[in-house]
């Protein structure tokens, strides 16, 4: 199903950048916050929060929701109420789609264990952004243009759906290069558990339905791609 | 006219470029440790003091062949007296003494005093003259002008000269001389008891017919071997008055050895901070290439765990030496300076166009890394800079810095929540791919001539078919990038190809690349 509405629990400069990139994609974003002094800097900035307590029994979540269409951003300011938030929130709903931010590997692993669906390790990723544009300037820049441009490159995963053209093929009986100009660069295999691999891996996956493949290239190639696809 | 004849000399040799090129390089030769062709001149002179003090030893008992000794006694005494007059000359500038005197004389309408001038430039001269090391290179010269048997031992003052080449017994000299105010209170105070105990043993043995102690200088061989606790027992105390006196000698005895013990010691102690110090600089200015890091958090451990997969090393300043310690814990080469300081490039003789591949300022404040910033760029216009961002709003600050490449987290955090809430297994591919932890990589390619050739042969090959994903290639010369390349894509020298693999099977890529290319 699709995700239609967001949550975002703290107010701070992560939740700032979070919400100012994805207000065109959901319907509807909701702001929590955990005191009056972030209720008041929403406020400055013209936003309206609503006040949350981690105690809650989150009846309201589920009033207001309907969780299987609600994505939910944990960024409150320190790691500990994150992972409490995460596990709060999980123990709660099970279909919630929970993105955590986390400081440190550590942490993320906490993250995870907490029933995070993603988790953005943020020192992690800052430093692997850093490192690769000193050691590998043009993947970094390619990368930036595939992830955050709008126009040319991009990367799109496709779920195949039962009336693909594709189910009941293997990987290697489509040329992506040449018949798509595109590249495909991950595979998640339902028929394995829903495992992550990268295509260059040298396996020769059976492609089945609701398996999600993960292709580069231009856009307007990657939708007509997910057009013919769909079968 | 004499006068006028030596101040047109002076600003002659001022201006003459061949000269001060090579009184230049002969300072570095002598003077400059981080002079590269020192090292080769001192291990030169170490080799040749070694030479003269065998040729010596082997002179006791052999007859050394006319070749061998004219070679010891001239052609190295010829070399130290060259190197002797060598550091003579580079000591001091004469012609900017007489050039300084001159203009000091005009400026007071006064007629130019030449003596006054040389008198200057030889009390410099002197200052070089009467140090100890030059007075041991002098020492080292002696068997030059005297064949006599007696000053053979003369040589042994060579060995002395290895103090100037080698680098730890300088330091050692360094650490000893701090206590130099200890050392004299205790070689004078041994001096006295040796003195007393000397004039006592011989007042109370010498008459005695059974005791060895005959001279007073009997007496003082017998002091000085009793109070450094040596006691050969060739010459002993038979009267019970002189056995008081070697029992008080005993004890002194032991109270010098002690002391000097202790002051080594400290000596030591106390250095050990500055020892460790001298060698961390050591260290930084020994490496070729090298990334700087300004700051030592959380942040810059996990840039450095990324770079330090690469072959370049890492050198961090930290000035808070908590954080200091935790870098060094970490087994990194860290040095508690300040990176916003000038004096910190200069007193470690940091190059910045040559040794420093890239400076990142992770510190934790803006403020602090726009003050760096503007440092370095002070010093150096083109060396790159990247730089963490804490707050968004203070962007062009560090753009104005001349900060090359600036990194907000927050951002990078929003545009990843973008891509993760409409493609999640795309964020985890990217997200898998930069860090790195699975056995799958984004690497780069730099074509070299000869490669565009076979590059796309080699890739159809099975061991690569595949295996090995060309996401496109980076034209250098026109800056775009071409995806999904084709096999008919045309290369230049430079350009560079992005792939995905293993990266065992990139580097095995890379081998052939270059074997069939060469090939």
């Amino acid at each position: 199903m699709k995700r239609t509405h967001a949550a975002i629990f703290g107010y701070n400069e992560y939740s700032k950048q979070i919400l100012k990139q994805i207000i065109n994609i959901y319907r509807e974003i909701t702001l929590f916050v955990a005191n009056s002094e972030e209720m008041n800097a929403a406020a400055n900035d013209g936003l309206s929060a609503e006040l949350f307590d981690l105690g809650d029994d989150w009846g309201t979540i589920e009033k207001r929701f309907d969780v299987r269409t609600l994505s939910v951003f944990c960024a409150l300011g320190n790691d500990a109420e994150n992972v409490f938030l995460t596990i709060s929130l999980r123990s709660s709903f099970e279909s919630v789609f929970i993105i955590a931010l986390a400081q440190n590997h550590e942490s993320m692993l906490k993250m995870k264990s907490a029933g995070a669906d993603k988790v953005m390790p943020v020192l992690q990723i800052a430093a692997n952004v850093i490192g690769d544009m000193i050691t590998k300037p043009n993947v970094t820049h390619v990368l930036h243009d595939i992830l955050y441009e709008d126009e040319g490159l991009g990367v799109m995963e496709v779920k195949i759906e039962h009336t693909s053209p594709l189910v009941g093929t293997y990987l290697y009986d489509t040329d992506f290069n040449t018949q798509f100009d595109l590249i495909l660069l991950a595979m998640v295999d339902h028929e394995r558990e829903n495992s992550f691999s990268f295509a260059v891996e040298g396996h020769n996956h059976h492609i089945d339905a609701d398996d999600v493949l993960v292709l580069m290239g231009d856009k307007q190639k990657l939708a007509l791609f997910k057009q013919w696809a769909r079968g | 006219m004499l006068g006028k004849w030596v101040v047109d000399a002076s600003y002659f040799l001022q201006a003459s470029h061949p000269y001060r090129k090579v009184k230049n390089s002969v300072y570095n030769l002598l003077e400059n440790n981080h002079y590269h062709y020192k090292k080769i001149f001192d291990f030169f002179m170490i080799v040749l003091i070694f030479l003269s003090v065998f040729i010596l030893i082997r002179q006791v008992k052999h007859e050394l062949s006319y070749e061998w000794i004219f070679f010891n006694t001239y052609v190295i005494s010829f070399i130290f007296l060259t190197e002797y007059l060598m550091r003579l000359w580079v000591h001091s500038d004469t012609s900017k003494v007489v050039i300084e005197q001159y203009e000091h004389d005009l400026f007071l309408h006064r007629p130019f005093s030449l003596s006054k001038a040389l008198n200057q430039a030889l009390l410099k001269k002197f200052e070089f003259i009467r140090s100890p090391a030059a007075i041991i290179d002098l020492l080292a010269i002696l068997p030059f002008f005297h064949e006599l048997r007696m000053l053979r031992v003369f040589i042994l003052f060579r060995v002395l000269k290895l103090f100037r080449y080698a680098k730890s017994l300088r330091r050692l000299l360094s650490i000893l001389s701090s206590k130099k105010f200890e050392f004299i209170t205790l070689i004078v105070f041994t001096a006295i008891v040796i003195f007393i105990a000397s004039v006592l043993i011989y007042v109370m043995e010498a008459n005695n017919p059974d005791s060895p102690v005959n001279t007073l200088f009997d007496a003082l061989y017998w002091s000085v071997v009793t109070i450094f606790t040596v006691g050969y027992g060739d010459i002993i105390p038979v009267t019970s008055e002189g056995r008081v006196v070697a029992m008080v000698v005993i004890m002194l005895g032991i109270a010098v050895i002690s002391f000097a013990t202790s002051i080594v010691v400290s000596a030591f102690t106390e250095k050990l901070d500055e020892i460790k110090e001298d060698k961390l600089i050591d260290d930084v200015s020994r490496l070729k290439r090298f990334y700087l890091i300004c700051g030592f958090s959380i942040l810059s451990l996990e840039v450095i765990k990324k770079l330090h997969k690469g072959s370049i090393p890492i050198v961090i300043f930290e000035k808070d030496p908590i954080l200091l310690a935790q870098a060094r814990s970490h087994g990194f080469l860290a040095l508690e300076y300040d990176s916003a300081s000038m004096e910190t490039y200069t007193h470690l003789k940091i190059n910045f166009t040559h040794q420093i591949e890239a400076i990142l300022l992770l510190q934790e404040s803006d403020v602090a890394n726009v003050f760096t910033a503007l440092t370095i760029r002070e010093m150096n216009k083109h060396v790159p800079l990247y730089a963490i961002l804490h707050n968004i709003e203070h962007r062009r600050k560090l753009q104005m810095a001349g900060i090359d490449v600036i990194i907000n987290p927050q951002e990078l955090i929003g545009l990843l929540g973008k891509i993760l809430s409409t493609q999640p297994v795309a964020f985890e591919a990217i997200h898998t791919l930069r860090s790195e932890h699975t056995s799958t990589v984004i690497d780069e390619i730099v074509v070299k001539k000869g490669m565009e050739k076979v590059f796309f042969d080699l890739l159809q090959e099975p061991l690569f078919l595949r295996r090995l994903s060309v996401l496109g290639i980076f034209h250098e010369s026109e800056k775009d990038f071409r995806f999904n390349p084709r096999h008919s894509e045309t290369f230049r020298e430079g350009d560079v190809a992005i792939v995905l693999a293993n990266p065992v099977l990139i580097s095995e890529f890379k081998t052939k690349l270059h074997r069939r290319s060469v090939g």
